[in-house]
């Protein structure tokens, strides 16, 4: 189902520009100056979780509560830039941020 | 109420019955035992084999993973899957879904085993901890030579035909202890039955040949009486021997078949009986069609005949009737006796059946009739009604 939704999304995604535009503009441009990569973030969580539910589910949790305790990210880059704070988007804008997080950095079908 | 087709049962076919129910009963737990423990065997041979297998296949998976290691490391440079001709693989995240496979069955993955053969290939799954690209499980899979199994088979089939073989033997070994005491008692009462009945012989001739040599008209009226009587005793108890003698002796010799004037036989032994049935008051009327034969021994006949007088007369009321009619195809023998009711008709064929328990005179009597009817094809049919008598009919094809 999820994965059918995505791929619908995928084929609709000029129409949706705007979901995309909330992920470039709120995740990007404030990683864009982060030495750590989005997709560096994306792989540890794919580690750590596994599946597409587990993962997107995972980083749900993470947004919206960000605690030390839960996160992936090296002790240097924390002390360093602070955890992320608390995001300001709404449900609906996160899990659409989520899933094109997801659909970017995602394994299934890119494996040869 | 009329019943037909009786069949007797000697001791041999009980016996017989007996044997093949044990071996019946001994060869299927037999069977049963070897499925088992073939079975056993089989999953064992099984269980072995993956077993060496196995090392193999966590090698493989090994490698898998550090191949799948380096991917996720790399994943923005490199994307090719791990792969190497011994083996096909495939991942699967978390909730169960392939990530990527090579494998040529994945229909058959069965994540929470671990190592299985299905459908000709054996595939072993192995758990990561760090999941890699995602990867929870990976599954290696390699083709089952199949080579365990047709050596499992070779050796069950050999090992157990050997059983099979050995038990069987051992099996008709117990039936033999078992069955002996049985078979000695058997052959010890058919001993004593024949020496005694040989020795009843030449006594009860001897009395009866003397009785005859008497001349009753020159005896005073009340010796003449006890006289009879005595000649009534000693024929009842010829009639028991003749009896005896064929059930231990004569059925189980080849029968002396010739074509018997039954008219003059059932005449002779009428009159025979007369004398018995006299002493209670008991009138014999006959209906016999002169010239009727049959192709039968004629001594078995006879002891067929009188089996049924002698029963028309002891199951019959003092100052009763017999009547005895001969047809073609058809004798009938009928009495103004007690008669029976269903229920005991249906006890008569019971005893039919059973030879040892038909210890009366009545039992061996009839059981003798049913043996005789059975040997020559011959239909009985008893009619009867309590209080009114019973009437015994014999049919054969004239
Ligand atoms: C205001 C800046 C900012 C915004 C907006 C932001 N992040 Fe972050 N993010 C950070 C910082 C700083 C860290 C590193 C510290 C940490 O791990 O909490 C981080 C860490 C992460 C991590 C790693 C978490 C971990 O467990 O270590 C992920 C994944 C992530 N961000 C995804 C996102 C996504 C997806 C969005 C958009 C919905 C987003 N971020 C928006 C600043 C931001």
């Amino acid at each position: 189902m999820g994965r059918i939704a995505v791929t619908i999304l995928l084929i609709l995604s000029p129409l949706l520009s705007t979901d995309i535009n909330i992920y470039e503009q709120n995740c990007v441009k404030c990683h864009e100056n982060m030495p750590v990569s989005l997709d560096k973030f994306f792989f540890n969580y794919l580690l750590k979780y596994s599946s597409e539910r587990r993962v997107k589910q995972a980083l749900r949790n993470y947004l919206k509560h960000p605690r030390r305790k839960a996160s992936l990210a090296t002790e240097e880059l924390v002390s360093r830039y602070g955890l992320m704070p608390k995001t300001d988007l709404s449900d609906e804008d996160l899990r659409k941020a989520i899933d094109t997080y997801w659909d970017k950095y995602k394994v299934f079908g890119k494996i040869e | 109420m009329s019943v037909s087709n009786v069949t007797a049962t000697g001791i041999n076919r009980s016996e017989r019955i007996t044997l093949v129910r044990f071996i019946g009963l001994y060869s299927f737990l037999v069977l049963m035992i070897l499925i088992l423990g073939s079975t056993i065997y089989f999953k064992l041979q099984k269980d072995l084999m993956l077993q060496t297998k196995r090392l193999e296949l966590e090698e493989y998976s090994k490698e898998l993973i550090d191949g799948l290691k380096l991917l996720h490391i790399y994943f923005d440079r490199y994307r090719t899957y791990p792969r190497n001709p011994l083996y096909r693989s495939a991942i699967y995240d978390a909730d169960h879904v392939q990530i990527f496979s090579t494998l040529k069955h994945p229909e058959g993955v069965q994540l929470e085993k671990v190592i299985y053969t299905t459908d000709g290939v054996i595939q072993y799954i192995h758990v990561l901890d760090s999941y890699y690209l995602g990867t929870k499980y990976t599954v290696v899979e390699i083709d089952d030579d199949r080579k365990w199994f047709a050596q499992a088979w070779r050796n069950i089939l050999i090992y157990g035909g050997f059983l099979l073989v050995i038990f069987l033997g051992a099996g008709v070994m117990l039936m033999r202890l078992f069955l002996s005491p049985m078979r000695d008692a058997i052959h010890l009462l058919d001993r004593f039955i024949k020496d005694t009945t040989h020795e009843l012989n030449t006594p009860v001739s001897a009395i009866l040949s003397n009785i005859e040599m008497i001349e009753t008209d020159r005896l005073e009226p009340k010796t003449a009486k006890k006289i009879k009587r005595i000649e009534i005793g000693a024929r009842t108890i010829s009639t028991i021997y003749q009896d005896l003698t064929y059930l231990a002796l004569n059925h189980n010799i080849v029968s002396q078949n010739s074509d018997v004037d039954l008219s003059a036989l059932v005449q002779e032994r009428v009159d025979y009986f007369r004398i018995l049935a006299e002493s209670k008051k008991i009138g014999i009327e006959t209906d016999i069609q002169p010239g009727i034969t049959l192709y039968i021994d004629e001594n078995k006949m006879a002891r067929l005949v009188d089996n049924l007088l002698s029963n028309a007369v002891k199951y019959n009321r003092r100052g009763g009737e017999i009547f005895v009619r001969l047809r073609p195809g058809e004798l009938i023998v009928k009495d103004s006796g007690i008669g029976m009711d269903e229920k005991q008709i249906k006890e008569v064929f019971k005893r039919y059946k059973r030879f040892d328990s038909g210890a009366g005179g009545f039992g061996i009597g009839l059981n003798i009739v049913a043996m005789i009817a059975q040997e020559y094809d011959l239909e009985i049919e008893i009619d009867s009604q309590k209080g009114h008598g019973s009437e015994v009919a014999v049919k054969w094809d004239a």
